[in-house]
């Protein structure tokens, strides 16, 4: 688990500036594809830094073989998850760019799909934290927030870490094939067909109000 | 419970104790900080002086509010005797705490609140607990002690304790897929499971708990009863509590050589060998004398030493230090350091007395690996080796520069929010070094650099100086300069582009070049305010990170020389000048805690 968390949360504990997009396609009949990419190209030198190290706060660093033979296995694992289909994993390891694509049947069995591979994947004590929702979709409205077990590692970061969140971006894109109706996060924008939205907050923000990411899409009857 | 078992902990008799607290160090502490001159640190807030990383292992249960706004002398300590700072490991247990005099045992117990009364059979002595620490009072001295267990050696004791009682692994979510228990495999462990019987967590507490009040029971036993302190066993450390100075410090290296886990193959396999480098070790102790000046703290260190390792110490200080490296040094540069040595020597005598204690061993293994050094020592050219390597080394720190790199960021398609990737410039902080050494032999690494041109582009050679470019994390380039006898690596561009010759007039002045030639093996020195303010915390070890964090915010420099190297010992001098209207007490406890976070 471990590793894990490195692979997901290094990216906010280390980069000075971070790019992470979320993109979330879902169509009429609850099928859709869901997209996480991360860069860290602009933070080479630090990753690098990292990356050489043998642990960091007292955890293991991996090296790259390491990550490379993690994220398969997530990608194997989350394969065989039900209604969960064409995983697809690529790892830059020049300019540490992740970025992950998954086909699903429906938003549950994504959601299901992760928290299963996640919680098989791991060995900490906290994994009920990974059991709770963090997106739900009704056909008509998405509800999305950030797991807490995400929100809590972050806020257990030193001061001293937390200048480097300062310029990073996280951006959740959401598509549908209906135009949206409204949404509840003000700094959400829409595109001018109404068919995506699009959040975008600083991650040190993020870090301080977990709740910027938080919005419910509605679309229209 | 903690009572009953405190008492079984705390045995009777006694009688050694003076009237010293120096007197109730464990025979168990390796590193000890005697605080003589107390008056300096009367105006410490008790608050201030537990945020030292050097009180961390005991300020948890003191660190609670009701020490707010009170100083050490509020808090009844007897500003006549020294306050003696202690740390040691063994095999099995740490222990850390202090020793102090009492004054005032109602004002010391408005500090120490969270202490108990346990009952103790110390004669004259009155013993309290609280969660983490013990507390024993003997005429008038006050000892705060915890000893706590190895937790590698809990967790293997607790293991095999867990595993002979046929239970499955604590961590059965973290198997492979195809190892996994089915949910009823997990179901019937769980039914299996006696109510009363303790789970893996509550089965480690209980052993951590047991083995924490025997260890302590074992050092009050070795204080207490037998009457061996690190006083009564150490001559060179009664030698050094004498010495009419500010502070002292003491660290005893042949045990911290004993320790060393990295030898448990050593003693293992080849016990006799390891007693023969346990006897090199011999005396292997460090003391140091911390001297308070009006605007500086000196600290003067011995480094002792058996004499078969002090004859291969003083064969590897008979070196001159090379005045070419001056030019390549600033006069006004924020760190560097010089290290002057006799490698050739030092390996004559090293292969003197090492290879006899090698050869002794009836090993296979190693008989085969002191016959090839036998071969190599025969046939290697050991005067081209060492005179490809001199023996004569720098390092500066340059600063922090921005370094340029490229980076590839997503753009947006405002209609669609489709996105795109583009690479753009970016440029990223990284710490400026440069590092060099003399050689006689330029023709090496010229041939080296040479070959490892004709393999990858990325080797250029320019006039005045060889790049590799990309060579720091895969982003910043690495320039080589070899000339004038020097061997120089740096990733400092301005050093290689426009400086490849020196800094001229801007290089080391003659004053701190006779300063540098005086000073022995080692010279160097660091201006507190550029280093630590200007270094990324980023490109250190996460242990080196509380250090350079002591030191943000300090203004002074710090200087450090090596003297006179004897068959018996060393001596090394750290000087640390600071502006007088600074506090004095305090620059000493942030000297304290640097050589705590630097030896701990």
């Amino acid at each position: 688990m471990k590793i894990t968390y490195i692979l997901f949360l290094l990216p906010l504990l280390l980069s000075s500036c971070i790019e992470i997009i979320d993109d979330l396609s879902i169509h009429s009949d609850g099928t859709g594809t869901f997209k996480y990419s991360i860069n860290l190209s602009s933070s080479k030198l630090k990753v690098n830094s990292i990356l050489s190290l043998d642990s960091l706060d007292g955890k293991k660093v991996p090296d790259l073989a390491e990550i490379e033979a993690k994220i398969t296995e997530f990608k194997n694992l989350l394969s065989q998850e039900p209604g969960i289909s064409m995983v697809k994993t690529d790892l830059n390891t020049s300019d540490f760019i992740l970025k992950i694509s998954i086909d699903f049947n429906s938003i549950s069995q994504l959601q299901s799909g992760i928290k299963s591979v996640l919680i098989r994947l791991g060995k900490e004590k906290d994994q009920y934290a990974i059991e709770e929702d963090w997106i739900s979709w009704d056909g008509k409205t998405l509800n999305r927030e950030i797991p807490s077990a995400v929100t809590s590692k972050v806020k257990s970061f030193e001061y001293s870490e937390m200048d480097l969140l300062k310029s990073g971006t996280y951006t959740s894109i959401t598509r549908f094939d209906k135009p949206i109706l409204k949404t509840s996060n003000s700094n959400c924008k829409l595109n001018p067909s109404r068919t995506a939205s699009m959040l975008q907050v600083n991650t040190y923000d993020l870090k301080l109000n977990n709740s910027l990411i938080e919005n419910a899409i509605t679309l229209t009857p | 419970m903690k009572h009953t078992l405190f008492s079984v902990v705390i045995l009777l008799s006694a009688g050694m104790f003076g009237q010293k607290s120096e007197l109730m160090i464990p025979q168990e502490a390796v590193t000890v900080f005697s605080i003589n001159n107390l008056d300096l640190l009367k105006k410490i807030g008790v608050d201030q002086l537990i945020s030292y990383d050097f009180m961390n292992e005991i300020h948890q249960e003191l660190f609670d509010g009701s020490t707010d706004n009170k100083s050490l002398k509020d808090a009844g300590i007897d500003f006549d005797q020294r306050l003696n700072i202690f740390y040691g490991k063994t095999q099995n247990m740490e222990v850390s705490g202090f020793t102090f005099g009492i004054t005032d045992q109602a004002a010391l117990f408005s500090v120490f609140d969270d202490f108990d009364p346990l009952p103790s059979e110390i004669n004259g002595a009155k013993a309290y607990g609280s969660f983490f620490n013990n507390l024993v009072i003997k005429n008038n001295n006050g000892l705060l002690i915890r000893v706590e267990p190895i937790e590698s050696y809990v967790m293997s004791m607790t293991d095999s304790i867990w595993f002979s009682r046929g239970n499955l692994s604590p961590y059965y979510q973290g198997f492979d897929q195809n190892e996994a228990f089915s949910d009823d495999e997990l179901m019937a462990q769980d039914i299996s499971y006696e109510l009363l019987e303790k789970n893996y967590n509550e089965l480690r507490d209980s052993i951590q708990y047991v083995l924490q009040h025997q260890y302590l029971s074992e050092v009050f036993r070795g204080l207490f009863q037998e009457g061996k302190s690190l006083y009564s066993l150490s001559q060179p450390f009664r030698e050094v509590l004498v010495h009419p100075v500010a502070g002292v410090f003491y660290m005893d290296n042949e045990r911290n050589f004993d320790r060393a886990k990295n030898l448990w193959y050593l003693k293992s396999v080849l016990p006799s060998l390891y007693l023969d480098i346990q006897e090199l070790y011999q005396g292997n102790i460090i003391t140091g004398d911390l001297v308070l000046g009006a605007q500086s703290i000196d600290f003067n260190i011995t480094a002792s030493y058996s004499e078969p390792l002090g004859s291969i110490y003083l064969e590897m200080n008979d070196a001159k230090f090379d005045k070419r490296i001056a030019k390549y040094i600033k006069e006004d540069q924020s760190a560097f350091f010089t290290y002057t040595i006799n490698l050739e020597h030092a390996y004559n005598k090293a292969y003197e007395i090492v290879l006899p204690l090698l050869e002794k061993e009836k090993n296979i293994d190693l008989s085969m690996n002191v016959l090839t050094l036998k071969l190599a020592n025969a046939f290697i050219n050991k005067d081209a080796v060492f005179d490809a390597y001199k023996g004569c080394m720098f390092g500066t720190f340059n600063g922090v520069k921005k370094v340029k790199t490229r980076k590839i960021e997503f753009f947006y398609n405002e209609d669609t929010f489709e996105y795109g990737e583009r690479e753009t410039d970016a440029e990223e902080e990284m710490p400026i070094f440069t590092l060099g050494f003399t050689t006689g032999r330029p023709d090496v690494p010229e041939l080296i650099l040479e070959h490892l041109s004709t393999i990858t582009s990325n080797f250029e050679k320019t006039p005045n100086y060889w790049v590799y470019n990309k060579a720091i994390f895969d982003a910043a380039p690495l320039y080589m300069i070899n000339t004038d006898g020097l061997f120089i690596l740096t990733n400092d561009e301005d050093l290689a582009k426009n400086h490849a010759e020196g800094y001229g007039k801007a290089g080391l002045s003659n004053k701190t070049l006779k300063t540098i030639k005086k000073a022995g093996s080692m010279s160097g020195f660091a201006n507190l305010k550029a280093v630590a303010n200007q270094f990324p915390t980023d490109f250190l070890l996460p242990e080196q990170v509380p250090l350079m964090e002591s030191l943000r915010g300090k203004s002074g420099t710090m200087s450090l020389r090596s003297g006179k190297t004897t068959l018996q010992n060393t001596e090394i001098s750290l000087s640390y000048g600071f502006e007088s209207s600074e506090d004095s007490g305090k620059h000493l406890l942030d000297m304290l805690n640097t050589l705590y976070l630097l030896t701990k």
